[in-house]
């Protein structure tokens, strides 16, 4: 009862909140703009008329067929993906202490933990709806383009992939959510994030990519090298304990920590 | 502690140091149900912190916190359906309108649905109630804070400088609806502010903080004892004035802006007049006052600054 009550406060809260249309809008123009590459590879041509392909452009590496479109489908939703997520769970947490709202929740018959999970609940509702979205998106923009090569089986295996990495993004984001309440805004957590989305860029060049909790997701999906078939069981051991962790320091920084806001 | 069941909140020497400062020192605090206490002193005497430790929104260094005969430390809760709160300035989320930052404080405090249609009536919000929270006035901000802390009829009230932004009207709103609380349901009110002559006006008890520490209590009674009587002298030269009276055995004279308060002049006005006249300078004025709170205050905490 208490936490369906403070789920839907929760909820509440979005209510006419820009930020939830500001992050559908950042996630649309991902597929869309991987469809325009697309369209450019298959019509060199006429994006060089409109002035879409600059004479030094170099995307021969690409090919316009549905291998290669949810090949970077994947990488957006896993690397773009973390860094949104990043956004909107410190939107969901820095909110409270941007807006000057966090001593409110603290002095109420309602255990401080519950509000941290309600919080956390409510970004992975709102990455479902926007992953579930980018995906629908992807697959129309695709369809309209006539890619070859597509497959039911190749479709499967895409979908599976994102949503594994949009998965893996999402047991990240508490470590994020404890530093937007250590840090008391939004600033913090995104140079959190920015961060360990650079470290982890740099950690899959070394053998501890597989234990770095932010160089699985780039290790996966193939943002360098070929994208891994498998998630190795020590990377999955090393990301739950990490959004395990996440969720205790979080709670025990709204619990015990001074909210002198 | 061992408090009696009269005591709503009680503080046992209450410490909270951050690194070289110490904010509270050794607070021992009791607030009687059913009266409204007022707590007094100058920015950074203490008062906040005090606060937030009865609220349990941040940890002592020693000492303990009871409200209504339960220990608070940071992460009690059950004790909190009890006691509505505003710590100092009024918040609220802005996309939100009125009734819906409302309805979150009704529905964390388990309060029934009609809480929130009678707190907008008491704070007279009703015409704002659809208004978003982000586009009111200061004022108005606070008054949606009053209103969430007193949604859920809470047995105890902890109110930080309440009357902030309020305008005139609405600070003799919320004193009426402070009396009726207490007169009719018989809430506990700690009340801190810095409007004093706002707080002599409305407390049963007032203590005043002074760098940590609570230096005095007193009850209406004994405030009113408290008040001094002066005599108010407009005069020409007045430092001359002074060393006149001093001479003819008037001990305690203050000067304030370009007059003199002499504190021991009862029954003696025919005597200091003669001898300002008799010195050749001329009054302009001569009055018998009481020296009020503030000036109370003010002398307790070291003058005005």
């Amino acid at each position: 009862m208490t936490f369906a009550q403070v789920l839907a406060t929760e909820f509440l809260k979005l209510r006419r909140s820009k930020v939830t249309w500001l992050t559908l809008a950042a996630l649309s123009i991902g597929p869309l703009a991987i469809a325009l590459m697309m369209w450019i590879v298959r019509e060199p041509g006429r994006a060089a008329q409109l002035g879409l392909l600059g004479t030094k452009a170099n995307l021969s590496g690409l090919t316009a067929t549905w291998p290669a479109y949810f090949s970077m489908l994947t990488m957006m939703v896993g690397i773009g993906g973390m860094l949104l997520l990043s956004f909107i769970v410190a939107y969901i947490f820095g909110r409270e202490y941007t807006e000057g709202t966090a001593k409110n929740l603290l002095a109420l018959p309602v255990g401080r933990h519950w509000f941290v999970l309600a919080k956390l609940v409510v970004a992975a509702v709102w990455w479902v709806v926007l992953v579930v979205a980018a995906l629908a998106e992807s697959f129309a923009l695709g369809a309209t383009l006539g890619l070859p090569d597509f497959s039911a089986t190749l479709a499967v295996r895409a979908v599976h992939d994102a949503l594994l990495a949009a998965a893996i993004a999402y047991l990240l984001v508490p470590v994020v959510a404890w530093i937007a309440m250590l840090g008391r805004g939004y600033l913090p957590p995104l140079g959190f994030a920015l961060a360990m989305l650079a470290l982890g860029n740099v950690f899959i060049h070394t053998g501890w990519a597989t234990w770095f909790p932010w160089s699985i997701v780039p290790l996966f999906i193939g943002s360098i090298g070929e994208p891994s078939t498998t998630i190795a069981t020590s990377s999955l051991v090393v990301v739950a304990l990490t959004f395990l962790a996440g969720i205790a320091a979080t709670i025990a920084q709204l619990r015990w920590a001074d909210n002198a806001q | 502690m061992a408090l009696s069941a009269d005591t709503a909140i009680a503080t046992r020497a209450l410490t909270k140091r951050y690194r070289d400062v110490l904010a509270v020192d050794a607070l021992d605090l009791d607030v009687r149900r059913g009266e409204i206490y007022g707590f007094l002193g100058r920015n950074g005497a203490g008062k906040t912190t005090t606060i937030r430790m009865l609220l349990g929104l941040i940890r002592p260094t020693g000492g303990d916190v009871e409200v209504l005969g339960r220990r608070v430390l940071p992460g009690t809760s059950d004790v909190f359906a009890h006691v509505g709160y505003l710590v100092e300035t009024a918040t609220a989320y802005p996309n939100l309108t009125v009734g819906e930052n409302l309805d979150i404080q009704r529905r964390l405090t388990r309060a029934p649905r009609a809480a929130v249609a009678e707190a907008i009536e008491l704070m007279r919000l009703g015409e704002l109630a659809e208004r978003r929270a982000g586009t009111l006035s200061l004022g108005n901000k606070q008054r949606l804070s009053v209103a969430r802390a007193l949604l859920h009829r809470p047995d105890v009230l902890v109110l930080d400088e309440p009357a902030n932004a309020l305008d005139p009207a609405g600070i003799v709103e919320v004193r009426e609806l402070l009396r009726t609380l207490v007169s009719e349901h018989g809430v506990t009110v700690f009340i801190s502010s810095h409007i004093l002559t706002e707080i002599a006006h409305l407390v049963d008890r007032i203590g005043i903080m002074h760098e940590g520490r609570l230096i005095e209590e007193l009850d209406r009674d004994q405030l009113r004892a408290k008040e001094r009587l002066y005599v108010e002298v407009g005069v020409s030269e007045p430092r001359r004035a002074a060393t006149i009276l001093a001479a003819a055995g008037f001990a305690h004279i203050e000067h304030a802006d370009d007059k003199l308060r002499v504190y021991d002049a009862k029954g003696r006005v025919p005597e200091l007049a003669r001898a300002l006249v008799g010195a050749g300078l001329d009054i302009t004025e001569l009055t018998q006052a009481h020296e009020d709170l503030e000036a109370h205050f003010l002398r307790l905490t070291g003058g005005a600054q």
